[in-house]
């Protein structure tokens, strides 16, 4: 009797340590899901952009009025902190930027300059975390 | 001769000096359908689009109904078109089921 009671015990211990252990299992299961590191994979130049934060053109030139828009299309899993560094001619910061994404997307950065920018070349740097993934140049010309 | 060349040299520096620019009126901003992790509501959950996934089969999934798929189309219309397009390796946001206590399934 005394054997029965301690086995019918044990059994029923063992029983809930299993159910806790697949309810555990199942919600680790549906969550998380390993995929690709968040990466780069494009960056585009435009003077507009549409709902889904793309350049509705790729351009390279702007007119001192114009609003430039910076669109970073980004790829894979995970978070990280998207940043553009908008610089004149020879290094002159006209802007910094930072945003913090996760997973795939598309990020847009955008400049303007109330006072008209002053004509000459541009460039914006894209960093993911702090490393640089992409240089992008550009010109602003007065006949643009 | 070694006075005019020193005069030279300061209209060049001056020169120089003139061509920085004044960018103190710029104004910028930035926006993202790449979600920030600010944004994630309460109780929500993520979930990476596989390969052959589809929002019904992902809320069958999440809250054991597909009727449900409506949940997680708004709460990612920013980055669905078209809720029957979803690309693998999205990560979709999950809202809690209405009347929960924040847990999705």
């Amino acid at each position: 009797m005394m054997l029965a009671l301690v086995l019918t015990a044990t059994l029923t211990a063992l029983a809930c340590q299993r159910e806790e252990a697949t309810d555990t299992a199942d919600d680790t299961d549906i969550v998380e899901d390993a995929g690709p590191a968040l990466d780069v994979s494009d960056v585009a130049l435009g003077r507009s952009i549409g709902p889904d934060r793309k350049v509705a053109e790729e351009v390279g030139d702007f007119a001192p009025t114009d609003t430039i828009y910076a669109s970073v299309e980004t790829s894979g899993t995970g978070s990280g902190t998207l940043s553009a560094r908008w610089t004149f001619e020879d290094g002159q910061v006209v802007d910094e930027g930072t945003q913090s994404v996760t997973g795939a997307g598309v990020t847009e950065f955008h400049v303007s300059n109330p006072a008209g920018w002053p004509a000459g070349h541009y460039e914006v740097v894209i960093s993911l975390d702090g490393d640089e993934v992409d240089r992008s140049g550009f010109d602003v010309t007065t006949g643009t | 001769m070694g006075l005019f060349d020193k005069k030279d040299d300061k209209k060049k520096e001056e020169k120089k000096a003139g061509k920085k620019a004044d960018f103190s009126k710029v104004q910028s901003g930035s926006s993202t359908t790449a979600k920030p992790e600010a944004k994630a509501a309460a109780g929500a959950k993520s979930y990476t689009v596989k390969s052959g996934d589809s929002l019904w089969k992902i809320s069958e999934q999440m809250y054991g109904n597909g009727n449900d798929w409506r949940r997680i189309y708004e709460a990612n219309k920013d980055r669905i078109q078209n809720p029957d397009v979803i690309q693998p390796g999205w990560v979709l946001t999950i809202p809690a089921q209405a009347g929960s206590t924040g847990e999705v399934k």
